[in-house]
């Protein structure tokens, strides 16, 4: 058996992480040479930050404990909800940008195995992540003297599960689209308004109408968002809720990459590569 | 004498709903032999290579690279082929170094430098590695293609039209770059094109496939001579004709 001596030189592990940050560099040029794709890691998230914490201020001017209540769950909540938006829309997005310039077959051919590519689309989403959400935590301070870091080190668990939601639901965007085509990804920005509310991200679950609190319950992001307002209310980390969270997100992780790679397989069977050639 | 086994295809099928595509190919190729694939529209042939790529998996059949079962190994088989498609973009908004280094680091080479240049200056296009890829024409892209699939020395080259949008000098030059490519690495060639004369410069074996089959499988002169023509011009248009009036019915053999 023959082979390259400068490929065979490198070790698999050692080109695993090389394959990977090749892939992450790929979509640091995709975003550095796009200034456009530069607003959603700074601008709408700012714009969203101003519109949550106004709101916030509004409900908040009454003085009394329970509206003060209310408009740190808004702030608290939108900052951590970008979490799950930016982790989700990086990696969907990731993807999609080789359906729109026809790279996949590109990428399809090379020794690029799927885990790999996925880890180097997460790596660089990782920075976009760190860049949006650094922009709302610094926005809500300054125009709104909120300090989401005065909520303590439990965020960081609340943070970890939210990012591990978002993966999950841009595996199953990615699976829905290397299935039905490029008309599926309008998901990848639909799905997120369908959790939204459903997640209570800003109020507790309670104030959804009886017949979705199941559904509500059914959701990890509930649960995070549940453990979140216990540290608003400086109660602490609800450890109870932070561990259904957990299960819940990495028992959806695990589905979803079920589906992608069920997707993948029939996406090579049924030869969907021949609609980006 | 052959050298070692770098392709083996076993009894590839695969259908599309009801049509099939490819309907039985098998197909070795040994290593340093370049080998065209030919046939109408519609015969069979991006399938039978996008198979080949571990793209599009095969109803029945197989494929192994340098011993390397795709369907198992295909990581492993990939690295030992280079691929290039005339229809294939490049990556955007990447300079043509970043884009060629991006390919190299997936195939494993962590410094690829000096292989870069030594690959653009092979296709005399050193002037084009700071050159944006949307600045680039379609014949340069082209070219930036070729040399993205040569840079980690593959076994196996596989190209889908690789001069279809290039000048008939800048095709020349691929050809022969290729041809030293093939000579110098002992890399087997395996392309497509419906540029005849393309292939009878480069190649010295030729498999036509008609209705997903292969029904011509020889030197070019081998070949025509079976057909009755001239050269493979000649067979190729005959096969044409044929595949487009006759659809399953006839044979396509001579």
């Amino acid at each position: 058996m023959t082979t390259t001596p400068s490929v065979a030189q490198t070790s698999e592990r050692a080109k695993t992480w090389l394959r990977m940050r090749a892939i992450a560099r790929r979509h640091a040029y995709v975003l550095w040479r796009s200034p456009h794709r530069l607003f959603d890691v700074t601008l709408w998230p700012l714009v969203d930050v101003l519109l949550f914490g106004s709101l916030a201020t509004f409900v908040g001017t009454s003085g009394a404990s329970g509206p003060a209540r209310a408009s740190a769950y808004l702030l608290a909540g939108i900052v951590l909800w970008h979490v799950i938006y930016q982790s989700q829309i990086a990696l969907s997005t990731g993807f999609l940008e080789e359906t729109w310039t026809r790279n996949l077959l590109n990428i399809m051919v090379t020794p690029l195995r799927e885990i790999e590519y996925v880890g180097g689309v997460a790596l660089f989403g990782m920075v976009k992540l760190a860049m949006g959400v650094g922009v709302m935590v610094l926005g809500a301070l300054v125009f709104f003297s909120f300090d989401t870091w005065s909520l303590g080190l439990g965020l960081i668990p609340v943070g970890v599960v939210l990012l591990i939601v978002g993966w999950a639901i841009s595996l199953l965007v990615i699976g829905l689209v290397l299935r039905f085509g490029t008309g599926a990804e309008a998901l990848a920005w639909g799905v997120m308004f369908v959790l939204l509310p459903l997640s209570g991200v800003f109020y507790p679950t309670d104030a959804l109408p009886a017949v979705m609190r199941p559904v509500a319950l059914a959701l990890p992001t509930t649960h995070a968002f549940t453990a979140l307002r216990s540290l608003v209310d400086h109660k602490g980390n609800d450890w109870a809720q932070l561990t259904l969270a957990a299960v819940g997100s990495v028992v959806l992780l695990g589905l979803a990459m079920w589906f992608l790679v069920a997707m993948l397989r029939v996406f090579r069977k049924r030869g969907y590569i021949t609609r980006y050639t | 004498m052959p050298g070692d086994v770098v392709l083996e295809a076993r009894g590839l099928v695969k259908d599309y709903r009801r049509d099939r595509a490819v309907d039985g190919v098998s197909l070795v190729v040994h290593a340093g032999e370049r080998v065209a694939l030919l046939g109408p529209n519609g015969a069979g042939k991006t399938t039978t290579l996008l198979m080949i790529l571990g793209a599009v998996s095969p109803d029945r059949g197989d494929v192994t690279i340098c011993g390397f079962d795709l369907a198992h190994h295909r990581s492993r088989a990939a690295e030992r082929v280079g691929f290039a498609a005339g229809y294939l973009p490049l990556t955007e908004r990447m300079r043509v170094r970043e884009y060629l280094k991006l390919y190299a680091q997936l195939y494993g080479i962590e410094d690829p430098a000096s292989l870069i240049d030594e690959g653009l200056d092979r296709f005399r296009i050193t002037n084009l590695a700071d050159a944006m890829g949307n600045e680039l024409s379609s014949g340069q892209r082209t070219l930036i293609g070729i040399v993205r699939a040569t840079l980690h020395r593959p076994r196996l080259l596989v190209l889908d039209e690789p001069t279809a949008s290039l000048d008939p000098d800048v095709a020349q030059r691929v050809r022969r770059g290729l041809l030293e490519l093939c000579d110098r690495d002992g890399a087997a060639m395996l392309m497509t094109s419906h540029d005849m004369s393309d292939v009878e410069q480069v190649c010295e074996r030729v498999v036509f496939l008609s209705h997903g089959r292969i029904v011509a499988d020889g030197t070019p002169e081998q070949v025509a001579a079976a057909y009755g023509r001239g050269d493979l011009e000649g067979v190729f248009l005959h096969l044409a004709e044929r595949h487009e009036s006759s659809g399953a019915q006839q044979s396509d053999h001579p």
